[in-house]
């Protein structure tokens, strides 16, 4: 059999039957046969009912994004077939779950259909028929040749914790893989070739929003707060679990005004804290943001953008939050504004939030969006014992006695850099005020015009170190380059993946890790001497990153490839446009 | 470590409260509740609301934070669980916390975390020039409501005690050794302790003068059961009758942080995490 390195898997069924663990653990089966993996879900903002969707694209030149052209369909429900005719071609394979399957119904379809009752094979097991998603995976790793053991462990692994349930899983794959195997022998499925296994499987399988929750949870992060919100639940709950292994208090708060306000109480009080929410409840945060600026509170905030505006469509992605974001709060302030890419990046600008607030004593909030926030992707292990160290503390945030004199200690005292180290409550003769009224050096209100103007620009000070430590533009791709794609936040997880076909052999990219403060210097630089068409690619109506690079920079001549429906870019729809100039009517081209 | 005294709570900063104002004696009486308590500079926080009793923030030499209007509590609850060794005090005005700040005193009541709140009730808002709070009486002429106030006013102390408030009382600016009493037993208090402290806004609540006072405050009976939560609740049913004195006390319930496993030991605050090992976070994803 031909050795296959690379396979786009889709598992489509109604919301409650399980389509997420399904293509989770489909995924992490690839994982461990040492190929990257990304791992895609769409679903409607409801619990029962509606159709939802787990895509596994695997490869071993690596993974970024997910792919249209589907390897295999497996759907539920006959009906969802018409859902996905635009990733079905000649060479894909559909399986339903059935008993038959009439293919007169399905003029426009050109794939092999089989039909396949995956609830039989689960209900002969014994086991609950919701199974079926199990017996899927079975099918699947007959269908690509993959490991059995593997597969078994993982599912094993998923049901640790009911013995029972775990055992009659293993069965259910075990009898999918052997019935599939039959109907290979009796030649009523083609073989579809061997997935490599390179057997280095040293990898981690996460999503974004894990991956900040592991990144926070390295930098010693020991309070978050927040109010359930699509996108941005996914770090809640990852959090909330983590309380039994680390130091960390998660508080579901009554709004997200008090989870934002109970942050910043926690990091006045010493520890490191961080909220969250989607564009809606940042919303609500706006207010106490500017109260983090203007009393120099360390806080880190998510902000996981969905397609807006107002409820907008929940469970869907978007990056049309980014001039909000920039002009959040009311005031002039100094913040910085993340915006992660791969998964990786997630994990490592969430460590970096967590210091640069705590270093600055300002507000670093990650822009994010649902697209890689609850997408699986592989990344590199990282270092797992994780060493930290308090920045701009009085002591180092030590309790106890502060070594001051009575009177000596001024919290918000002038400095050159604009950093004055904090004092925490328990530290003796370090009394101060924190406080959202302009304030002295000790931290009292003050409307004197002098005293005003010294705090404001003391604040604004902070700007040149920070500029120092913030990441730096990445920028990949031809050197000479005919085009350049323009980006920031998750895009460059899809265009990293144009850029490994031929046809962007005269393509660069430019990914923007940090929006804000904007890396201007830099970005001037990557760009001198370059005579290339410049695209802004970005998940907005209106251009909002283009316009902030025309505020910023000296560049005017912008073209823009904009999508907002809620759906992420697809590769192929690049590739196509850098082929014949031409862009799906999902997309906007200015 | 400084204890506390009056002179050490001094601060340089003048009071800017009318003359005749009320909020002059609750600071003297939290000072004074302060000191009695033999507390240390270090162990207290004052969180403090926006308003004429927010500007005490200003007044006061303590470990201060001087939040945004309404949102006071919600930064306690936050100060309260990162380090639950601080005794933490709230401070606000009756239309930060009963108007602006109502849902976080419903939660932190609901939560029982472990803070004092004082409320400043003069039944104005007076840092902006007298318009009606939410406990104005009904009819009230003021800029906002030239016609009279339409709606009734709140019943906060009810909504405290129905939602799990662990110890309610209220206060007169005009007695001032009941207030002493009253802070220093919700500062002792493991839970959340709400005092409501009725006062004078000689400025703009002409209707609520001392005298007005003299004649609709009175001490509870003595044979009052604090314990009682239905006897409170009826208690507070007439909103006209104003009892001074604890309305309830709940002496079985425990305080937030007493029920966070990560703080049985410690305090949040000392246990920051030099190293972190990963291994545990990253089983799920290998």
């Amino acid at each position: 059999m031909s050795e296959l390195e690379q396979l786009n898997w889709k598992i489509s069924a109604k919301a409650g039957e399980g389509v997420m663990s399904s293509a989770k653990l489909f995924a992490k089966a690839c994982k461990r046969q040492g190929l990257a993996v990304f791992n895609y879900y769409e679903y409607p903002s409801l619990i029962k009912g509606g159709l939802q969707s787990g895509q596994v694209y695997t490869a071993l030149r690596g993974a970024t994004c997910q792919q249209r052209k589907l390897d295999l369909l497996i759907v539920f429900h006959e009906k969802f077939i018409n859902e996905h005719l635009a990733e079905l071609d000649e060479q894909s394979l559909v399986i339903v779950n059935a008993n038959n399957f009439d293919s007169s119904k399905y003029p426009d379809l050109k794939s092999q259909v089989l039909a396949i009752n995956l609830t039989k094979i689960a209900r002969d097991q014994g086991a609950n028929p919701l199974a079926a998603n199990i017996a899927a995976l079975g099918l699947s790793a007959r269908i690509f040749a993959m490991d059995l053991q593997v597969m078994g462990r993982v599912v094993v692994e998923e049901f640790a914790k009911n013995k029972e349930a775990a055992s009659k899983n293993l069965l259910v794959l075990k009898a999918a893989f052997e019935f599939t195997d039959d109907l290979i022998k009796q030649g009523k499925l083609v073989d579809r070739g061997n997935l490599v296994n390179t057997g280095v499987d040293e990898q981690l399988l996460v999503t974004g929003s894990e991956a900040i929750g592991l990144g926070v949870l390295a930098a010693g992060l020991q309070f978050y707060s927040a109010y359930p919100m699509t996108p941005a639940t996914g770090l809640l709950h990852f959090l909330a679990a983590e309380q039994d292994n680390y130091p960390i208090v998660v508080k579901h708060a009554e709004d997200e005004i008090a989870a934002i306000n109970h942050a910043l109480g926690a990091s006045f009080a010493g520890v490191r804290a961080m909220t969250g929410s989607s564009g809606g409840g940042f919303a609500l945060m706006v207010e106490s943001l500017s109260f983090a600026g203007v009393a120099e509170i360390p806080l880190v905030v998510l902000e996981a953008v969905r397609q807006g505006p107002a409820t907008g469509l929940p469970t869907w992605t978007s990056q049309g939050d980014l001039n909000f974001v920039l002009g959040a709060g009311h005031g002039d302030f100094l913040r910085v504004i993340l915006t992660p890419g791969s998964v990786e990046e997630h994990f490592v600008l969430a460590k970096l939030a967590v210091e640069l607030a705590e270093k600055y004593q300002l507000p670093v909030l990650i822009m994010s969006d649902k697209y890689i926030l609850e997408s699986h992707q592989t990344m590199p292990k990282m270092i797992l014992s994780q060493q930290n160290q308090r920045f701009a503390m009085l002591n180092d945030g030590r309790l106890g006695e502060s070594g001051l004199g009575e009177g000596e200690f001024l919290r918000y005292k002038l400095s050159a850099d604009g950093v004055s180290p904090r004092s925490i409550p328990g530290q003796g003769n370090a009394l101060q005020l924190t406080n959202s009224y302009e304030h002295d050096q000790y931290g009292f209100a003050t409307e004197d015009a002098v005293e005003t103007k010294q705090a404001v620009d003391k604040r604004a000070a902070k700007l040149s170190a920070l500029q120092q430590e913030l990441p730096k533009p990445l920028y990949l791709g031809s050197k000479n380059p005919k085009q350049i794609f323009i980006s920031f936040g998750s895009t460059i997880n899809v265009l990293q993946e144009v850029l490994l076909d031929p046809l962007a052999s005269q393509i660069a990219l430019i990914h923007l890790p940090c929006v804000y403060p904007f890396p201007t210097q830099e970005f001037e630089v990557l760009l001198a001497g370059k005579n290339a068409e410049l695209f802004v690619v970005e998940g907005d109506a209106t251009g909002q990153l283009a316009g902030l690079i025309k505020r910023e920079t000296k560049l005017r001549d912008l073209r823009m490839i904009l999508r907002y429906d809620g759906r992420p870019f697809y590769s192929e729809d690049l590739l196509e446009f850098l082929q014949n100039g031409q862009l799906n009517k999902q997309y906007t081209l200015l | 470590m400084n204890d506390i005294t009056l002179a050490n709570l001094l601060s340089p900063v003048q009071p800017t409260w009318c003359p005749g104002c009320g909020n002059f004696s609750i600071l003297t009486a939290l000072k004074q509740a302060l000191v009695e308590l033999n507390l240390k500079m270090d162990e207290v926080v004052i969180v403090f609301g926006i308003g004429c009793s927010g500007n005490t923030a200003d007044f006061i030499k303590c470990y201060g934070f001087h939040a945004l209007h309404g949102r006071g509590l919600a930064n306690a609850v936050g100060i309260k669980l990162a380090n639950h060794r601080q005794k933490v005090i709230m401070i606000g005005g009756d239309g930060d916390l009963y108007g602006e700040g109502l849902n976080h005193l419903v939660a932190a009541c609901r939560g029982n975390h472990d803070i004092t709140t004082l409320v400043f009730n003069n039944h104005r808002y007076s840092l902006t020039t007298g318009q009606t709070s939410p406990t104005s009486a009904k009819g009230t002429v003021a800029k906002s409501t030239p016609q009279g106030l339409i709606e009734d006013p709140i019943g906060a102390l009810s909504i405290a005690i129905s939602n799990g408030a662990g110890f309610v009382a209220r206060a007169y600016a005009g007695k001032l050794k009941q207030m002493v009493e009253l802070i220093k037993a919700g500062i002792q208090y493991d839970g959340f302790s709400l005092i409501d402290v009725q006062q004078p806004c000689p400025t703009f609540n002409k209707e609520q003068d001392y005298a007005w006072y003299q004649q609709n405050v009175f001490d509870l009976p003595a044979e009052y059961d604090p314990s009682n939560q239905g006897q409170a609740l009826v208690e507070l049913l007439d909103k006209n009758k104003l009892s001074l004195g604890v309305l309830y006390r709940n002496d079985q319930r425990l305080a937030y942080h007493q029920e966070v496993a990560t703080l049985r030991e410690k305090t949040l605050i000392e246990q920051f995490p030099q190293t972190v090992d990963l291994n545990k976070a990253i089983k799920e994803f290998v």
